[in-house]
């Protein structure tokens, strides 16, 4: 067996445990971003739609994307056996994994949208429903050599194919799940329903910041001339941006560096610079990078001002990162490294491959948020409601889901809390 | 007036009519208070038999600066002149029923209990004075937190001389213990009002979305930094314009006092007629998006000049203390 096969198979295989600790990264995220009441149901239930989607992906989903079919989808290699793929230099097993993983972190992405108000059926459900009817197509469209592949559009690692697609699907269950009870006032004022932990918060986006590597760099599923590092540091690059931007489009706006807002802009910078990585030079990882970092300030407040409950922000840091990432290649592509597509605008590319972006953009985010709501819709008919009951939201997810607190003593010593702090200025 | 309920009517009937003037407002609140402690007194005498010794009742916070919004919630103490434990138990039913009789005339409790229903603000001038001297000595967060509540206190019933004996003698021992710094350090963290644009720094959620916190970003900065200066000039009035009246040059000079002063009393008079003020939580909040232009940009300079004001204080107290 050849040395670049093995060193290919070993650097993806390092490249998708990354990925899938991501999972772990999107627990803390969802997590410390939501109230303790349902920090166990939260954590719990990705661990076991992460099991779901491995076991559908195995089954239908790798076919459905990779398959031999037509321009929309694919439709052969159903429950994959472990062989070699034909035109692939690395182990047919660990290219699985590696994709397989992607539809996981895609799922969990669009689960954000579901946070602290939908019934453990309802998560079921979807993850089967997303994993085949969803996710695949898209996929297939742009990476499994279907219309959009043919057309040229550029989305290295999946600010389109993961990130999108799980925003658009979170963008339709927020709709039709509807706000938490008290995130709004009568007035239409939003309140802060003020995650319990912003350490686990900070944590997740290190983790995921680190996991990201595995995502971007791994996508080039090939150690050949270890493009890879290239890869890692534009993606390196363009979260530091995000971090930095939100603080400063923060204090700016609100006059105060809000640690959330600093956390979300580290992610949009990632998200953003997925579909990017390979395309574009260094300096333009930057740019794109803290142009995400304002975006995503802008787009939370945006959504939130709309009476659009996003508890754990899906909606913008995937999904308004996850556009502009894909249309920043573009603009930045350079001749050298557009290995797929054309040159960007700022590279005499005209605005050729930018349309190709757009184009990308609005027919998977069309077809992602169009049949997701479908798929709820009908899901809310047939299961009696995708939300629990009021009491069962009040008393906490944890409890009504799963019979257990994640905290138990925190969530009952919470009630008889109470502040003494003598007052100055009464 | 010979019941609570009575002088709650009263309340309500007159306090329409002066609710949009600082000064007529707070001289109402003044004379409701009195009422109460009219009645009250009554009460505790009938039930107990006559006050053993004179006394003094004051007001602090808000009130005791004369510087109630229509809601206010009540803080309060009661100095008395002799020492006895049944003396004590005799002001102290006086303290409750005060406070009792205060609630149904319309102000909230204080939820930080500074109330003369607390043994803590209900002594002996004896006692008092221990206490006092303890905090200074003690001179952490919450004793120096203390010391300043009662600073702004304002005798409103009895011997007024007892309270302004045990101010000298705090404002003397500030000095002579150096505890200014610790003051400082007590208050002076301000909550930023206007942004580096320059624009208004508005609540961005909750039922006050939108709405300015004219209390804690635009009040504290100028009550929290005149009270400082008070303390150095040994100024024993309340009130924040009436200290700023009295500073002397040498703290203050006189073109920025009339600022400052001007500033303040457009703030008290905005807070009363912008602010919705049907209840205690709201009258502390200004909608800004109904501001019109002109009133904005008053907002605005309020708001800088307070913490022109603060940064002015800090760096003398700062200077003096290096």
């Amino acid at each position: 067996m050849d040395t670049l096969f093995l060193m290919n198979s070993l650097w993806v295989m390092v490249a998708a445990v990354l990925v899938i600790l991501m999972l772990g990264g999107f627990i803390l995220l969802e997590t410390g971003s939501t109230r303790m009441k349902n920090a166990g149901h939260i954590a719990g239930k990705t661990i076991l739609t992460f099991g779901i989607s491995s076991v559908v992906f195995w089954a239908v989903g790798y076919g459905l994307i990779f398959g031999a079919g037509n321009a929309l989808i694919g439709f052969s290699d159903f429950f994959y056996s472990g062989y070699d793929i034909e035109g692939l230099s690395l182990s047919g097993a660990v290219f699985f994994l590696f994709q397989l993983a992607f539809a996981g972190i895609s799922l969990t992405i669009a689960f954000g949208g579901f946070a602290e108000r939908a019934k453990l059926g309802a998560y079921l459900v979807f993850a089967i429903l997303f994993s085949v009817i969803v996710y695949p197509p898209i996929a297939h469209w742009i990476w499994g050599g279907g219309w959009l592949a043919e057309h040229g559009k550029q989305d290295f690692a999946g600010s389109t194919v993961v990130h999108l697609t799980g925003a658009m699907a979170a963008f339709a269950a927020t709709l039709i799940l509807k706000p938490r009870i008290g995130k709004y006032n009568k007035d239409g004022s939003a309140n802060n329903l003020a995650g319990h932990n912003q350490v686990f918060t900070a944590l997740s986006v290190l983790i995921l910041w680190v996991g990201w590597f595995g995502f971007n760099a791994g996508s080039t599923v090939s150690v050949d001339g270890a493009f890879f590092g290239f890869v890692a540091l534009n993606t390196n690059l363009a979260a530091g941006a995000g971090v930095i931007a939100a603080m400063i489009i923060s204090w700016i706006v609100m006059g105060k560096a809000d640690v959330p807002m600093m956390l979300n802009g580290a992610l949009a910078g990632l998200v953003a610079i997925t579909a990017s990585c390979a395309f574009v030079d260094t300096w333009a990882a930057v740019l794109i990078g803290f142009i995400a970092g304002f975006l995503v300030f802008y787009s939370i407040r945006f959504f939130e001002s709309k009476g659009i409950d996003d508890p754990i922000a899906a909606l913008s840091v995937h999904g308004a990162a996850g556009v502009w990432g894909t249309l920043s290649t573009g603009l930045f592509a350079t001749p050298e490294l557009a290995t797929v597509g054309e040159p960007g605008l700022f590279y005499g590319g005209g605005l050729h491959q930018l349309g190709v972006q757009a184009l990308g953009v609005v027919s998977s985010g069309a077809f992602a948020f169009i049949v997701s709501f479908i798929l709820l819709t009908i899901m809310k008919a047939v299961m009696n409601g995708l939300r629990v009951t009021e009491e069962e939201e009040i008393i906490g997810l944890d409890m009504s889901e799963h019979g257990s607190y994640g905290y138990p003593e925190m969530v009952k010593a919470e009630k008889t809390t109470i502040s003494s702090e003598p007052k100055l200025n009464a | 007036m010979t019941s609570y309920l009575e002088i709650r009517r009263f309340r309500d009937d007159q306090i329409i009519w002066v609710s949009r003037n600082h000064l007529q407002l707070n001289q109402l609140h003044d004379e409701i208070i009195h009422r109460v402690i009219t009645v009250s007194v009554k009460e505790i005498e009938e039930r107990y038999g006559p006050l053993p010794c004179p006394f003094t009742f004051f007001m602090m916070g808000s009130a005791g600066r004369f510087e109630q919004s229509v809601w206010s919630d009540q803080d309060h103490g009661i100095i008395y002149q002799q020492q006895g434990t049944e003396i004590n138990d005799h002001f102290l039913a006086l303290g409750k029923e005060i406070s009792h009789g205060l609630q149904l005339a319309g102000y909230e409790y204080c939820d930080g209990a500074v109330m003369a229903s607390n043994p803590l603000w209900c002594k002996s001038l004896s006692e008092w004075r221990r206490q006092l001297a303890n905090w200074s000595i003690d001179s952490n967060w919450q004793s120096i937190r203390q010391l300043l509540i009662f600073i702004d206190g304002r005798s409103l019933y009895g011997e007024a001389s007892f309270l302004e004996n045990l101010k000298i003698e705090v404002y003397q021992t500030i000095k002579n213990e150096n505890l200014l710094k610790k003051v400082l350090d007590n208050t002076l963290h301000l909550k930023k009002g206007i942004g580096v644009l320059g624009q208004i720094l508005v609540e961005t959620h909750g039922p006050h979305s939108g709405s300015l916190n004219i209390k804690e970003k635009a009040l504290f900065p100028y009550v929290n930094a005149i009270r400082l200066l008070a303390i150095k000039g040994n100024i024993l009035e309340t009130s924040t314009l009436s200290r700023l009246k009295k500073l002397p040059e040498i703290e203050l000079p006189i073109i920025k006092k009339e600022i400052y002063k001007q500033q303040f009393l457009k703030l008290l008079n905005l807070r009363l007629s912008l602010s919705k003020p049907d209840n205690y939580e709201n009258s502390h909040y200004l909608p800004v998006a109904s501001l019109s232009k002109k009133q904005k940009e008053e907002v605005k300079e309020i708001l800088k000049n307070g913490a022109a004001l603060y940064r002015y204080v800090r760096n003398l107290v700062e200077k003096e203390n290096y």
